[in-house]
């Protein structure tokens, strides 16, 4: 299935866009997804245990299954003030 | 009996009124950071009447921080005056009915919970996540609510936090703001287990900031603690804000169920790591060497090794660095220790530092903070 990924702040800064779409299996988790994603951008690879999920704008923890036409979105704390 | 006319404007607000404006004026509001956002936060809760604001920083004014730090001006950057006290003598004509506390400090595990005699709510106005995680344990420990912001580059993020009782120390909590467990939120921690590893996240100093959108979150956190803080608990935006205003951004994020899906170490389990001092990082003065070494706050999940190249070509904006296969060395242009000696920076691939050329810890912090970021 494909799943769109929204990228928030420096993630969206970093990768160039805000906004992905990524394939994965039937049944993934966010986790799962995480894993992929981390292969293909390294500051998400930095960033993973700080990074919070949500999908369809409803936070959601990383063992949480994804369905088919879910968006979700990966949210950096942001540390400047 | 306090002369509110000067709060008209104010109190014809409905949800305000007199008796509203009643409840600012005995507040107390604890701002700590004054930087970009905490003078938004300071400048708007003395206008609005907040009765007392107690701030805290380490640092003084300076040239690069008149871009967006509002209540700082020229001549404090030449007398090289320390931002709590610049922002307490601003504040002071603003408005004369108010007290204002400045506390020129670090804020560490050491002194935070004086700090917060008599305190009704917290603002952060910090600029790393260590000590945001400090105020974090601070809030749930002690029952107070807590306003998080953060800005850098042209995105900011605000969340208002009720703590849970559940791991509350503070068995009657102090603050005016009182709330029932069913209105709780998730902690700081809850939707951000982990600070991002040093050197991975930009700061202000490293990626620039747009003082526009400093401006917005520090309103969405004063707009929050003025509904706490009058009583319109059910005002209260309980959502994660998001925003960029470069890329035309602006989403809520539902994190109601944070808390019920994690394994928070602070407001579920109640270790209070960061308020105990057991975690943090540490700063060190190196004896005899006019040097500090800083060891950041190591995760319990596996890091990569940071990457000293691009952290280098951020840092060659503010000097001249240079990285080998072991560390990265250079020396800054504008950032002077002691006699006016340029400082030297030392990283490593695991984040510990040696700030040279001061023996001061918090001095070689707000080095590492503004230009590694933690």
């Amino acid at each position: 299935m494909q799943c769109q990924v929204l990228l928030f702040a420096q993630l969206a800064q970093t990768i160039g866009k805000d906004r992905i779409t990524i394939e994965l299996s039937n049944g993934a988790t966010v986790n799962e997804a995480l894993n992929e994603l981390a292969q293909e951008h390294k500051t998400i690879a930095q960033m993973r245990n700080s990074i919070a999920v949500a999908i369809n704008e409803q936070y959601c923890n990383t063992n949480t299954e994804i369905k088919d036409g879910d968006t979700l979105a990966l949210i950096p704390p942001v540390s400047g003030g | 009996m306090t002369d509110l006319s000067r709060y008209h404007r104010q109190m014809l607000l409905e949800d305000i009124g007199q008796v509203g404006q009643q409840k600012l004026a005995q507040s107390h509001a604890l701002i700590v950071g004054c930087g970009a956002l905490g003078t938004v936060i300071a400048d708007s809760l003395a206008r609005a009447g907040v009765g007392t604001l107690s701030i805290v920083d380490r640092d003084t004014v300076e040239i690069t921080n008149l871009q967006r730090q509002v209540l700082f001006d020229e001549n404090d950057v030449l007398k090289q005056i320390p931002k709590a006290q610049a922002a307490k003598a601003k504040l002071a004509k603003i408005n004369s009915q108010i007290k204002v506390n400045a506390h020129v400090t670090d804020f560490s595990f050491k002194n935070a919970q004086l700090l917060i005699e008599d305190v009704d709510i917290l603002l952060d106005g910090l600029d790393n996540f260590q000590t945001r995680y400090l105020l974090n344990d601070l809030a749930v420990a002690n029952g107070l609510p807590y306003i998080y912001g953060g800005a850098v580059g042209t995105t900011g993020m605000s969340l208002a936090i009720l703590p849970h009782s559940h791991a509350r120390k503070n068995k009657s909590p102090q603050s005016s703001v009182s709330w029932p467990d069913e209105l709780s939120t998730p902690c700081l921690r809850c939707i951000f287990p982990e600070a991002p590893p040093p050197g991975a996240s930009p700061t202000c100093d490293t990626a620039g900031v747009l003082g526009a959108v400093v401006s917005i979150i520090a309103s969405h956190q004063v707009a929050q603690a003025i509904k706490l803080l009058t009583g319109n608990m059910d005002r209260l935006d309980r959502s994660l804000l998001s925003i960029d205003v470069w890329l035309n951004q602006h989403r809520t994020l539902d994190v109601s169920t944070a808390r019920n899906t994690s394994d928070c170490p602070c407001c579920v389990k109640g270790e209070f790591e960061f308020l105990f001092g057991q975690t943090g990082g540490e700063a060190t003065s190196l004896c005899g060497r006019n040097a500090v070494q800083i060891n950041p706050q190591k995760s319990e999940s596996e890091q990569p090794n940071m990457d000293l190249s691009s952290i280098a070509l951020n840092l060659n904006k503010h000097g001249t660095f240079t990285v080998n296969q072991y560390l990265l060395h250079g020396q800054f242009t504008n950032e002077q220790g002691k006699n006016g000696i340029p400082v030297e920076l030392t990283l490593f691939p695991d984040g510990r530092a040696i700030v040279k050329g001061t023996d001061e810890p918090e001095f070689a912090r707000s080095i590492y903070a503004k230009y590694i970021g933690n």
